[in-house]
Parts: structure tokens; C-alpha cells; sequence
């Protein structure tokens, strides 16, 4: 058990970024469910490049204990091959449980909220790739913590936040840590701030990027195996009292990655439906 | 808007039948930016035996409570609807049968069918009320923001009849 150390914060969802009901789709934020929510999300997540492309889904659920703490889990599937790197934004078909904590809310005015959420959880390997580099290696389940900060009102939200995702060695060999962050800014036009019976829409734009360490095969670092990129894209979250419907697609920025090893990843995109379900239960008087 | 939500207060004053403790709630939230948040107070709201309808204006922040006839719902459990779904609660402008208890210079309102007691402070100068002490009364008024968890002590009343 050497490995597990970690955390540095995080974020409304698990480890990797499948869209929270109130978020960005990529993105980190800081929305977590009600006392008693108990909400369900499921998505595509789609990554093409010069490899391959590979197809994730993922089934997410999230129950409030607390109106601060939500625990969470996500039920991947992956299907597709392609030589990607790790990705910690996209979810690459890990299980994963955990907590989400909004540590710091503030609310400063009828539709504002300023709020920080650190989430930790357990990542456990699930459907591996069935190409690549990542396909070839043994996994051992890892530690993801995530961070994020920012603000929600009825016209803008702001969100940053980061992520760090570290394996157990498994067989001699180990996937890369993970470093994730993103900034994510929201708005709704005027005209869209009506009553909740009606859909309620907003846009996003979304940064992120991702730093994937080495990786170890048959304990040797593999030569030029760390990546960095930077990604950038609109998402659009639409919703209708207790269901949400999000995408939205990125192109990269920035990448620094061997095209040996994992090809040219030219875009992500991600589609993700939401069910939210509210408790009506108050304690009695 | 205040002078609205006091119209239409006086109107319902104006019709009331007997029984009815809390009949309206007008209670103040704030954080609520989206139609999941106001989907969740209104789903919290109705789960309170005896509310009626629930109204949530997500611009104003403004969540109109109606409740039925002999209801025995409580401040805490409106507060704690908003406190559960991760909000705040700021004043309230409620509508209430009760009984007038005190003094005529300390009164209290007692409402009706609930453990529930405020000390009256008016909102204007000139009411007097030693008239109606020990008596069942229909009182609009403004209960301050509480903290979490609380329910004001006191409320600052805008008209007090005699229920019939």
C-alpha cells in the first residue's frame, strides 16, 4: 500500500469530470446534491485523434447526506479502442467512489452563491482499453482528489479547479498521476432567467488541461510517455425542473504528447443526461 | 412588492374562515441561481403536511407558501426546507391565526395548533392591542432571518384583528 498518498482537492463530481447536473460538462464546479437528493447522471464521452477514437460511458450517482456532503459513485463502460493518453477530464472507464464536501458557502444575494467543494475518492480500475500503450498495462486502483472554487448567480458562474489522481503499482507496472485543471465561465442571457417551470438554459466556456506523468511498464519508465494539454470549447446545460441535458465538445490548445506513443488527439466531446430527485422530507416539528 | 404582499395580506384577512394557523408564508431565499434549486424548495415545501401551493420566484428569491385549514406546519419546517437544499433564509412575511397573550405593553402571539410563540413588536407606532389580549387574533406581520437551525423570537406585525 505505498502508493495512495495524495489529495489535492476537488470538485461537485467524482474524479474524472462526468458533468455535474448543475456544471460544465468538462469542467470542475462546486454544485453538490440537497440533503437527501439522490441524483443519477449518465453520459457519452467521446475522445477522436490520429490513434483512434475511443467512446467512455458513464453512470453516475450521488445522494446527499448532508446539505453540504454527497456521496458519489460512477459506474464506467468503454468502448472503442485508440492510443490516448490518461485523462482524468474525460472519464476513461474507472469505478469510482466518494465524497464531495462544500467546505465554504457563502450566499451573498437572492441568486448568489460563492462556494468552494473538495472531493476525495477511491479509483478502481474497470474496462481497459483495448489498444495502446494504456491497454497493454496491468492497473491497480489509485487515489483522485479534486478542488474547486467559484461563483454561481442567475446571470454568470465562474469555476476553477484542479485534480490529482495517483495509481498503485501493479505487476511492476503503473499508469501516470495525474494533474487536472480547468476554468469554466457561465452565462445566461436575461431573457432566459424566467420561472422554473420553464427549461432554463445556459452556456459555457470551457478551459482545461491535464498533465499525465510517465508511465511505468515492467517497473522502466517508459521514454516520453508524460503528456500536457490544454483544451478549449463551448458546452450548452439545459433544464427542466429535475432533469438536465448538457454537451459539448473541445478542441485542443496546447499538446505536448509523444505522436509515437499516443498519436494526436484532435477532440473530446461529451453528452450527458441528469435525473435529480428532491426529497420532500422535513423533520416534524 | 412589500406594499403588495400587505394588500393582498389584508385581503385575506378580509375572507378567513375560522381555524387556519400559518395561512401564508412569504418567505425570503437567497442562492437559489437556477430552476433545479426552485424545483427542490418547491418539492421540499409541498412535503410539509399542510401546504397548500408553492410559488418560487428565482428573480426575487421570493417563495409564496399558501396553506390549507388547520394546518400545523411550522416556521422550522419552512426553514429547514430552504436550510436542506444548501440555502438561506431571510425574512419572512407570514399571515397567522393565534392566540394574543402578554401584556399590553409585552404581548405575544401564540399560533395556533403549533408550539410556536413570538413577541409582537409593531410596525408603526398608535395599535393598540390591550384589547384584543387573550384573545384568537389574525396577525400579518414580518418575522426577521433567523440562523440556521433558529426561529425568530419575535415579529413585527403590520395589522392584528380579531379572528372570527
Amino acid at each position: 500500500m505505498r502508493f495512495i498518498t495524495v489529495l489535492a482537492c476537488a470538485f461537485a463530481l467524482p474524479g474524472s469530470a462526468i458533468a455535474a447536473d448543475h456544471g460544465p460538462v468538462f469542467g470542475y464546479a462546486t454544485p453538490v446534491n440537497s440533503q437527501r437528493e439522490l441524483s443519477f447522471d449518465t453520459g457519452v464521452f467521446g475522445r477522436n485523434g490520429s490513434g483512434g477514437t475511443q467512446f467512455s460511458t458513464g453512470s453516475g450517482f450521488g445522494y446527499g447526506l448532508t446539505p453540504h456532503l454527497t456521496i458519489n459513485a460512477l459506474l464506467p463502460a468503454t468502448f472503442g479502442g485508440g492510443s490516448l493518453p490518461e485523462s482524468r477530464m474525460i472519464s476513461t472507464g474507472e469505478w469510482y467512489a466518494g465524497a464531495s464536501w462544500r467546505f465554504q458557502h457563502s450566499v451573498t444575494s437572492v441568486g448568489k452563491r460563492i462556494e468552494s467543494t473538495a472531493s476525495l475518492g477511491l479509483v478502481v480500475p474497470g474496462p481497459q482499453p483495448d489498444s495502446g500503450v494504456l491497454g497493454g498495462l496491468h492497473r491497480a486502483p489509485g487515489v483522485a482528489g479534486t478542488f474547486a472554487t467559484g461563483l454561481a448567480s442567475r446571470s454568470q458562474y465562474v469555476w476553477i479547479g484542479g485534480g490529482y489522481t495517483r495509481f498503485a503499482e501493479a505487476s511492476s507496472d503503473r499508469r501516470p498521476d495525474t494533474i487536472s485543471w480547468s476554468g469554466v465561465y457561465g452565462y445566461r442571457p436575461a431573457a432566459l432567467r424566467r420561472g422554473y417551470d420553464k427549461w432554463d438554459y445556459r452556456g459555457f466556456a470551457e478551459f482545461t488541461g491535464e498533465h499525465t506523468g510517465n508511465v511505468v511498464q515492467g517497473g522502466t519508465i517508459l521514454p516520453n510517455s508524460s503528456t500536457t494539454t490544454l483544451w478549449l470549447g463551448p458546452s450548452v446545460l439545459a433544464i427542466f425542473k429535475n432533469i438536465a441535458i448538457s454537451g459539448g465538445v473541445q478542441g485542443p490548445v496546447f499538446r505536448d504528447e509523444s505522436s509515437s506513443i499516443y498519436g494526436r488527439e484532435r477532440v473530446r466531446f461529451a453528452i450527458n443526461f441528469s435525473y435529480l430527485k428532491y426529497s420532500a422530507h422535513t423533520s416534524g416539528h | 412588492m412589500m406594499k403588495k404582499i400587505f394588500a393582498s395580506a389584508i385581503l385575506m384577512l378580509a375572507s378567513l374562515t375560522a381555524h387556519a394557523e400559518y395561512k401564508q408564508v412569504n418567505l425570503t431565499v437567497f442562492g437559489m441561481d437556477c430552476a433545479p434549486c426552485a424545483h427542490a424548495i418547491h418539492v421540499s415545501m409541498k412535503g410539509i403536511q399542510g401546504v397548500d401551493t408553492v410559488d418560487v420566484d428565482l428573480n426575487t428569491g421570493l417563495v409564496t407558501i399558501k396553506l390549507t385549514s388547520g394546518n400545523t406546519a411550522t416556521m422550522r419546517q419552512f426553514n429547514q426546507a430552504v436550510e436542506k437544499n444548501g440555502f438561506t433564509h431571510k425574512d419572512a412575511v407570514v399571515i397567522a391565526r393565534g392566540k394574543l397573550t402578554g401584556t399590553a405593553s409585552a404581548p405575544f402571539f401564540e399560533v395556533a395548533g403549533t408550539a410556536e410563540r413570538f413577541a409582537l413588536v409593531p410596525a408603526a407606532a398608535g395599535i393598540d392591542v390591550s384589547g384584543l389580549l387573550g384573545k384568537t387574533v389574525m396577525i400579518a406581520g414580518v418575522l426577521p432571518q433567523a440562523t440556521k437551525g433558529k426561529v425568530p423570537d419575535t415579529m413585527r406585525y403590520n395589522t392584528i384583528t380579531e379572528a372570527q
